[in-house]
């Protein structure tokens, strides 16, 4: 990304990473390399230059201060589940992984805080707080394996973020080593201290504002009683217009998905079986939290709204396993859907709610266009649509359709008055779209805030910015 | 012979990366099942080839423990693929050479005979209980040590010989000579629950070991010996080790022919018999017991709610579950010997789930003889005063405390 060029990594430098972190830990050889070139979308590859796993916050700021030294450009990972190539690096670049970094720090129920270093996997959090009666909310279905670093890079969501927030709205504090290497402290345990929502800006900053290295985050109490409605439909249609009634009655439910029939199929063939009849076109799973009152009361509102818009069927599972299995089901979906081709490519954008119904028929009229296999699961009740194309990248004519429906379903979305993300990020996945869903005043904003951070560039270089689109690099005033 | 085309449901989604013991032990994705697949593919492809030392270096430190395939929502068959990927390995550029060495052992019934006669000496002497610790070698001791009966008083009185089912005996190697007690143990329980067990001579190693390492050869030729000392003539082949259960169970795929077909179909795990029949319940055994689940029983062959039946028939006995049982132990066959450092790392995560266990187990239960060595080394080495046994051993005593035996 520096106009300067980008020397090669020379051996050198792979002696000076193994001096600060030991040789075990900086992974050269191509066969390693190779096992780091996608993350959880691997429609998107590239073999980073050396790969380092440090193994504590001072050795994190040892390879930062180094790295700066040289102007070598870095690119920190988590566990590589991110779904829009964020976590790849070019072969000038080293690949900063932080999986060792997996301590929880600190527990302290009475002010419902925990601080984490970023490699804690996202479910070890919420197991590890669970005999206080807290959780940590933010549940993306991939939270069995991703981190609470990569969390906190892409401002992650997850079912439960429809009543409770994204990642944003669970952080409180930051450790940051800045890409020069030096240490920076953002917001408190209580929240911002003074002035702008630093910690905010950090959220979601995709590994170019430099590497959180610890994290402090907000626990909530366990729902006192917690009910899963599970609605099967005849129609697609009708299963959105069910989720505009659900929201319309101002109940906010905990969790509002929607699972198609394509997407169904795939579950109900994987251990993650919900027990579904596959002949259903849509399901919807709404779930209900709160005080048992409470929790009674909407879900005598929900249920007939569900009936009312054609569910042909509504069970309600209140028991920890039943309820698990539904969700198992819904969080696995992704994973599922790989037995229906040898690829698939995970899509993410945000509607307006009003919008969904039409939205889907779109997809539906690219689907059978393009004569391709695409599967919706959903946050339904934010309007995050994840239509998946399952393809066969050995075969030129489906790899050419894939990008095709891609672009045009991002353009529907666009047209819709949506966004090209809801959670996924930006990464190398939806770069050129920015130029369509920012103005060129907001991009180069956006650019200033990043040098603020950052100001060689060289914090995931490649990513989320199309080439040349900052007002800088496009008068070329750059060194 | 194979493909990898059970490789490819994969999405890369890393839904198995949390699953995998030496991802768990490293966080290095070269130590994972998804890092595994891309060099499997890229071995597939010939962009690496059989001879890279980094790609052997990351697959020989693969467990085999098949942990992975249950977290995988797209049903990745892992297990298949790295049986192909070590099958093109050791073709290509040969087994290492400890492996060989100790494949040479187990594929001739002389030497192992020999070898672990030699280890019993040294066991029943109390000299490798005396030298067991925390080093490589001490550890060994352990292993060794570890392979003593959980008692030492055993029941001698046999039941009234079964008249139902008919039942050959899976001897093997290690469990026949050092795990004697297992089988005596087998032999009774299955008779108090009406099978009739019938002892094979002629029979060898069941070559799990070889295939588990890529020599597919050595393991069809142990496997056929089997097939032909056994014969067809009983109901069931009964087998006490997960390990050999779970390969007997594949010789159809193994050799290929009908005859292994039908074999395979009639192999059964011990515990798996016990279940079928209640089992009959024996007397109390007031003790705390943790099942630990071999990866061969609980993955490979499918067997997960057997062991717990059979502890269950085990009345006062008090049963608590294990965070992680479901995980590798580290043993993996011959891996503790040939990958001694990340075992180590696996085996010390176990240890410490046990030794966080309140009230401490008396006997982690586990039915395969790698992991009884395994885990009873690691206690031995990190001073706890918890034992290993079989799950079948647990309910000999029980059956002896009941008054079954007359
Ligand atoms: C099956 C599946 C389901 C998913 N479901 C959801 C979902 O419901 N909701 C959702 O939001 N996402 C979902 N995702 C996407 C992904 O899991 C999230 O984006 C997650 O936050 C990524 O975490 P990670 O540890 O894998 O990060 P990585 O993929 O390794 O990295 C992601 C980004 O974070 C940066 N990064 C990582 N660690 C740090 C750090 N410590 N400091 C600074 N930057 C860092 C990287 O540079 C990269 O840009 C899903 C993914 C899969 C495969
Ligand atoms: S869980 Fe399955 S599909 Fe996902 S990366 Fe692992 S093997 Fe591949
Ligand atoms: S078989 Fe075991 S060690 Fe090997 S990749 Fe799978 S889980 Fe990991």
């Amino acid at each position: 990304m520096t106009t300067s060029p980008t020397p090669a990594l020379t051996a050198d430098l792979l002696g000076a990473l193994s001096r600060l972190v030991g040789s075990r830990w900086v992974r050269h050889r191509p066969a390693e390399l190779a096992t780091y070139a996608a993350d959880g979308l691997p429609t998107h590859e590239s073999r980073p230059g050396l790969v380092v796993l440090p193994g504590s916050r001072s050795e994190v700021a040892a390879v930062l201060s180094l790295l700066a030294e040289r102007h070598v450009p870095f690119v920190p990972r988590g566990a590589g589940t991110g779904l829009s190539g964020g976590a790849l690096a070019g072969g000038d670049a080293v690949l900063l992984t932080l999986t060792r970094l997996n301590r929880i720090l600190r527990i302290d129920p009475a002010s419902r805080r925990a601080v984490v270093e970023p490699g804690v996997i996202n479910a070890h959090l919420s197991q590890a707080v669970a005999r206080f009666g807290l959780q940590y909310v933010p549940d993306p279905s991939s939270q069995t394996a991703c981190t609470i670093g990569g969390n906190v890079a892409e401002n992650a969501g997850g079912p439960h973020c429809l009543k409770y927030g994204v990642t944003t709205n669970h952080i409180t504090a930051l450790e940051v080593i800045l890409p020069d290497g030096s240490t920076a402290t953002l917001g408190s345990p209580q929240g911002e201290p003074w002035g702008p929502d630093l910690v905010g800006l950090f959220l979601g900053s995709e590994g170019m504002f430099g590497v959180a290295v610890e994290i402090t985050v907000r626990l909530e109490p366990t729902p006192r009683d917690i009910r899963t409605l599970f609605a099967e439909f005849t129609q697609l249609r009708a299963a959105s217009s069910a989720v505009s009634a659900i929201i319309a009655s101002g109940i906010v439910p905990a969790a509002l998905e929607m699972m198609d029939q394509s997407c169904l199929e795939a579950v109900e063939a994987s251990i993650y079986a919900t027990g579904a009849r596959t002949d259903a076109a849509a399901v919807l799973l709404v779930e209900l939290d709160g005080a048992p009152e409470a929790v009674a009361a909407e879900a005598a509102v929900v249920e007939p709204l569900l009936r009312a818009n054609g569910a042909r069927s509504v069970t309600v599972a209140t028991s920890e396993p039943d309820r698990a299995r539904l969700w198992l089901g819904r969080k696995k979906a992704f994973g599922a859907l790989g037995r229906l081709a040898p690829d698939l490519a995970v899509q993410d954008a945000v509607v307006p709610r009003s919008a969904l119904p039409d939205l889907l028929d779109q997809i539906a009229a690219v689907r059978d266009r393009l004569g391709i296999r695409i599967s919706n699961v959903f946050h339904a009740g934010d309007g995050n649509l994840h239509p998946c194309i399952s393809f066969d990248r050995r075969d030129p004519r489906q790899a050419a359709a894939v990008v095709t429906a891609n672009r045009e379903i991002m353009e529907a979305c666009l047209a819709a008055g949506g966004s090209i993300t809801g959670e996924h990020g930006v990464g190398s996945d939806k770069r050129e779209y920015m130029p369509r869903a920012f103005q060129p005043a907001a991009l180069d904003l956006m650019c200033e805030v990043r040098r603020v951070f950052d100001p060689d560039g060289r914090a995931n270089p490649g990513k989320v910015f199309p080439a040349n689109v900052c007002r800088e690099w496009r008068r070329g005033d750059r060194q | 012979m194979g493909d990898f085309t059970s490789l490819d449901p994969c999405v890369h989604c890393g839904f198995c990366l949390p699953a995998c013991p030496t991802y768990l032990a490293t966080r290095d994705e070269a130590d994972s099942p998804r890092g595994r697949i891309v060099l499997m593919r890229a071995l597939e492809r010939g962009d690496l080839s059989a001879d890279d030392p980094a790609l052997r270096q990351h697959l020989d430190a693969c467990l085999g423990c098949r942990g992975c395939e249950p977290a995988c929502p797209s049903g990745v068959g892992y297990g298949r693929g790295l049986e192909e990927a070590r099958r093109r390995i050791a073709a290509s550029v040969g087994l290492r050479p400890l492996a060989r060495l100790t494949l040479g052992v187990f594929g001739r019934s002389v030497a192992w005979r020999t070898a672990f006669g030699a280890g019993r000496w040294i066991r029943d002497l109390g000299l490798a209980k005396l030298l067991a610790g925390s080093g490589r070698a001490r550890l060994g001791f352990g292993m060794l040590a570890a392979t003593a009966p959980g008692r030492v008083r055993q029941p001698t009185l046999a039941p009234e010989a079964g008249t139902g089912p008919t039942v050959a005996l899976f001897r093997g190697c290690v469990m026949d000579t050092l795990f004697g007690h297992v089988h005596d143990a087998t032999r009774r329980t299955l008779a108090v629950n009406g099978y009739r067990v019938i002892e094979v001579p002629g029979q060898g190693c069941c070559g799990a070991l070889h295939d588990h390492a890529g020599d597919q050869e050595g393991a069809a030729r142990l496997g056929r010996a089997n097939l032909a000392a056994i014969g067809e003539t009983t109901d069931f082949i009964v087998v006490n080790s997960a390990g050999c259960g779970a390969l007997l169970k594949d010789y159809g795929h193994l050799l290929g022919t009908e005859a292994a077909r039908r074999f395979a179909g009639r192999v059964r795990d011990v515990t798996e018999l016990l279940a079928d029949r209640g089992p009959v319940t024996g007397g109390s055994l007031p003790l705390d017991v943790a099942y630990d689940a071999p990866c061969h029983l609980q993955h490979a062959q499918q067997v997960q709610r057997q062991p717990l039946a059979v502890l269950g028939a085990i009345p006062g006995l008090r049963v608590h579950q294990l965070p992680g049982s479901d995980r590798c132990c580290g043993s993996a066959g011959i891996y503790s010997l040939v990958e001694p450092a990340m075992s180590r790392m696996v085996l010390d995560d176990k240890i410490e789930a046990i030794r966080s266990l309140t009230p401490r187990p008396d006997f982690i239960a586990t039915g395969n003889p790698g992991c009884l060595m395994q885990i009873g080394a690691g206690l031995m080495a990190a001073g706890l005063a918890t034992r290993v046994a079989h799950p079948v051993e647990l309910l000999d005593w029980s059956y002896a405390a009941g008054g079954r035996y007359r």
